[in-house]
């Protein structure tokens, strides 16, 4: 089952189109990670996926094949927006109330437990939690649902390292215990690698990679070697990006699968998702999706 | 391959039987209930002060017919109530949601956002209407005896028409959706209070000035006595069946020393085309030896006649008023349901 | 070649806290280790620079476990649960280690109990280990005096112990039966 399936899938705002020939099939089991620069889109389509926002152009579907926004979807998918919104006059008391009157399903004492290990208090405020207190409390009355789906919307943006690594294992510890499907967006792919095992690249809007982050590892290498023989093999190679000195050139490949020999002269390494990442931002034009292998430039940048 | 096997889900069906309404009772309330409190307390201090002012009126004996100052004033303030609670009740429902970002949170829920908005409105505006009701009982109790039967002032002048118990309900819950709607499209709580309180003055100025009348036909008559406390749409003055200006009358009258508009104890005859709640008496009080105008227009062929709403016809207004006041509403707050569900993001 | 170094038995503070931030047991001395059930003698640590893929991490860490005598054949792993919230990681790739352990013949899962060793590493007799030192010795002398710094000679290793995993084809741990006669080396 695709926990969100998108198929040309566009948002235009005014006359900006902020996301635009989207196409994803995102398994479940799995933490899939939105990686790209501010405005690349990835709150439009998380906005889509859990219908605040409707399509102006395409599909999309969550849970396998159900409509984003139906009562079924609402049921199934527990939504953490940037900066953890919450009613700030409220207490975390009320606001467990809040959320278990707002569902058919709500574990009270699975979120009582976790506040109490957090150290929360339940008769504060809401608005006087601190950022991380905040987050953590929305992210519990979401697990609370007992959802199928997480969807978090940069929920670590604001949140120390710390609270960033005490979020992160919650909601990792929850995928263990009940098998919650995760996605998560974020602008700040280094925090992800420990986690996500799914990589959705996203750039201006389109989306530039998608895969298991596994396969990704395999089928990409960098090819390090003389510069003077870089562009004679670029064509071949199906480079991604390169970099080059004056005598040494750095070439990101892409396999396709196959294992080719390594040219007499150049060395092979294994590429970081980081490094990965970076390289298909800098290159617009380049893409890795399932599917039909797309034209790939290959330019070389000095 | 490398997923996590999902160990068995408890019961997530295909469609799952919706939250029940009742669940948003203890949320609406928690949410609103400084307004709702308000409402209720400054009505309540207000209903007080109308309490004791109506058992002096009843005390003293009702010496003072007339619009006068004090009635006027307080009219006037009483005429806020609606569309401040619109303002204050209405408006801020959706675009606090909206102005907070809590809408993310909020529309996320099992419970859905079209239902939620049904089950925030509809206890809301139940609630500021029959707190609006209950404020008219009072008003119409306190100031009644000197509203109806007042030769002076018409109880369906805008004055005070607005305040009686079913038009002062109609007007309030036509303000809260008119601030629902604002809330939603406008988004930001402040701009959409302000919004409320214009769209709703619009509507109430339209209403008293040309709309109000319109909802029977009215009564014409030529006498100069106007059965008391009737409404004046309109005067004109004719001649042998045609009409003929106010200066001409005014000439005619000249020749007995008396002028039309003058006030006086030669007697008032109002001035042609006077659409002014006030003074609709016209019976002129003859001086001693001097000529009886009015006896002297007649004899001259000159009638006047008068376009009105009587008294008597209060009730069946607040019906009507207040009939297409809550179909308006009803289609405002359904305005905003519709609004909320094609909202994006 | 950094493998994890590091590695603890358990009963440090980080085993039994979920990574919760109530700050329990952080005082003075070394609380007791979870009451939940029997804990796992060793606790897993991640180096995020070390280059190594995480699910590689945790595999070379239950190795260098085995070799050092922190798990013996019948101690169980630390549950995946565990691993997840103390470090803050996928659970997929703790299944994915666990996985990789599973095919090296090294654990065994059992079902609703946990993952458990059955197996050791081969141990290396003594005489051999020291035969092996001083030849080793010698190839560092004669690299060193061939102009080779320490880098380079890290470089050279590295590079060669590919080629010869390559050439063999395998993974290359050989594996004794926990029954087996080991010669055991402390």
């Amino acid at each position: 089952m695709n926990v969100i399936e998108a198929a040309g899938l566009g948002k235009r705002y005014g006359s900006t189109w902020a996301l635009r020939e989207c196409t994803l099939a995102i398994p479940d089991g799995h933490v899939a990670a939105l990686v790209g620069p501010n405005g690349a889109g990835k709150t439009t389509l998380l906005n889509l996926a859990v219908g605040l926002a409707t399509p102006t152009a395409g599909t999309v579907s969550v849970l396998g094949g159900t409509r984003p926004g139906s009562p079924a979807a609402l049921d199934g998918i527990a939504f953490v927006a940037q900066d953890a919104p919450l009613h700030a006059n409220l207490s975390v008391a009320d606001t467990l109330h809040l959320t278990r009157n707002l569902n058919r399903r709500f574990d009270r004492g699975y979120a009582r437990a976790r506040l109490d290990e957090l150290g929360i208090p339940l008769t504060r405020k809401a608005g006087k939690l601190s950022g991380g207190q905040q987050a953590q409390l929305a992210l519990t009355l979401a697990l609370g649902r007992r959802p199928r789906l997480l969807v978090l919307d940069e929920p670590m943006a604001s949140l120390d390292p710390l609270a960033r690594h005490d979020f992160m294992a919650t909601a990792m510890t929850a995928m263990a215990d009940d098998g919650v499907s995760v996605v998560l967006s974020s602008h700040v792919l280094t925090e992800l690698e420990r986690v996500a095992d799914y990589l959705v690249l996203m750039s201006r809007g389109s989306v530039q990679v998608a895969g298991e982050v596994d396969d990704l590892l395999a089928s990409h290498r960098v090819l390090t070697g003389p510069a003077a023989e870089a562009g004679r093999y670029a064509e071949r190679l199906g480079v991604v990006h390169a970099r080059r000195g004056g005598a040494q050139a750095h070439l990101l490949v892409r396999t396709n699968g196959s294992t080719d020999p390594v040219p007499p002269g150049w060395e092979a390494h294994p590429v970081s998702l980081e490094e990965l990442a970076l390289a298909y931002l800098r290159e617009p034009g380049a893409a890795s999706l399932p599917g039909p292998v797309r034209a790939e430039r290959t330019e070389v940048s000095p | 391959m490398t997923a996590l096997t999902l160990p068995a889900q408890p019961g997530h069906e295909a469609s799952p039987r919706p939250v029940p309404w009742r669940r948003m009772a203890w949320i609406t309330w928690r949410q609103h209930r400084l307004a709702v409190a308000g409402v209720v307390a400054v009505l309540g201090a207000v209903s007080v002060y109308l309490y004791i002012t109506g058992e002096q009126l009843r005390h003293q004996g009702f010496i003072s017919y007339g619009a006068g100052p004090v009635l006027s004033i307080t009219a006037v303030l009483f005429q806020a109530i609606p569309p401040l609670i619109g303002a204050f009740v209405g408006a801020p429902v959706l675009a606090r949601e909206l102005e907070t970002g809590t809408f993310r949170f909020t529309w996320t829920q099992g419970f859905g956002r079209a239902r939620w908005t049904v089950a925030t409105l509809a206890p809301l505006a139940l609630a500021v209407t029959i707190a609006a009701a209950a404020f008219g009982l009072v008003f119409s109790w306190s100031y009644g005896p000197q509203i109806i039967g007042n030769p002076v002032l018409s109880p369906l002048a805008a004055t005070t028409f607005d305040l009686h118990e079913v038009t002062l309900a109609g007007w309030t819950l036509v303000a809260f959706a008119i601030g629902s709607v604002a809330g939603i499209a406008i988004r930001r709580v402040v701009p959409a209070m302000f919004a409320t309180l214009v769209a709703w003055s619009g509507l109430a100025v339209l209403t008293g000035a040309f709309l109000r009348r319109h909802y029977q036909a009215p009564l014409v008559t030529s006498n100069f006595t106007l059965p008391d406390g009737a409404w004046i749409e309109s005067q004109r003055w004719a001649q042998d069946g045609h009409p003929v200006s106010l200066s001409a009358v005014d000439q005619v009258l000249q020749k007995i020393g008396a002028t039309v508009a003058a006030p006086g104890h030669l007697g008032q005859l109002p001035a042609a085309g006077s659409q002014s709640a006030a003074g609709s008496q016209s019976a002129p009080a003859p001086g001693p030896g001097s000529v009886n105008p009015a006896q002297y227009l007649l004899h001259h062929g000159i009638t006047q006649l008068t376009t009105y709403q009587p008294a008597s016809r209060l009730w069946p207004f607040q019906w009507i008023e207040g009939g297409w006041l809550l179909a308006l509403s009803l289609l405002l707050m359904a305005a905003a349901v519709w609004l909320v569900l094609r909202r994006a993001a | 070649m950094a493998i994890g170094k590091g590695i603890s038995p358990a009963g440090n503070a980080d085993a039994s806290s979920p990574g919760g931030g109530g700050g329990r047991g952080d005082g003075a001395g070394l609380p007791e280790a979870s009451t939940r059930g029997p804990a796992s003698p060793i606790e897993f640590r991640l180096d995020p620079a070390s280059g190594v893929p995480t699910y590689l991490q945790l595999v070379q860490q239950v190795e260098h476990a085995l070799r050092l005598g922190y798990l013996k054949p019948g101690d169980q792993l630390p549950k995946v649960r565990d691993v997840v919230a103390s470090l803050a990681i996928n659970p997929n790739t703790v299944l994915k280690a666990y996985r990789e352990l599973e095919t090296k013949g090294l654990t065994a899962g059992r079902p609703g109990q946990g993952t458990f060793i059955e197996a050791t590493l081969s141990q290396v007799a003594l005489p051999e280990l020291t035969g092996l030192r001083r030849s080793l010795l010698g190839w560092l002398a004669t690299a060193d005096t061939a102009g080779l710094d320490e880098d380079g000679i890290v470089a050279l290793f590295t590079s060669v112990l590919r080629d010869f995993h390559e050439r063999r084809g395998g993974t290359g741990d050989r594996r004794a039966p926990a029954s087996g006669a080991t010669e055991g080396v402390a």
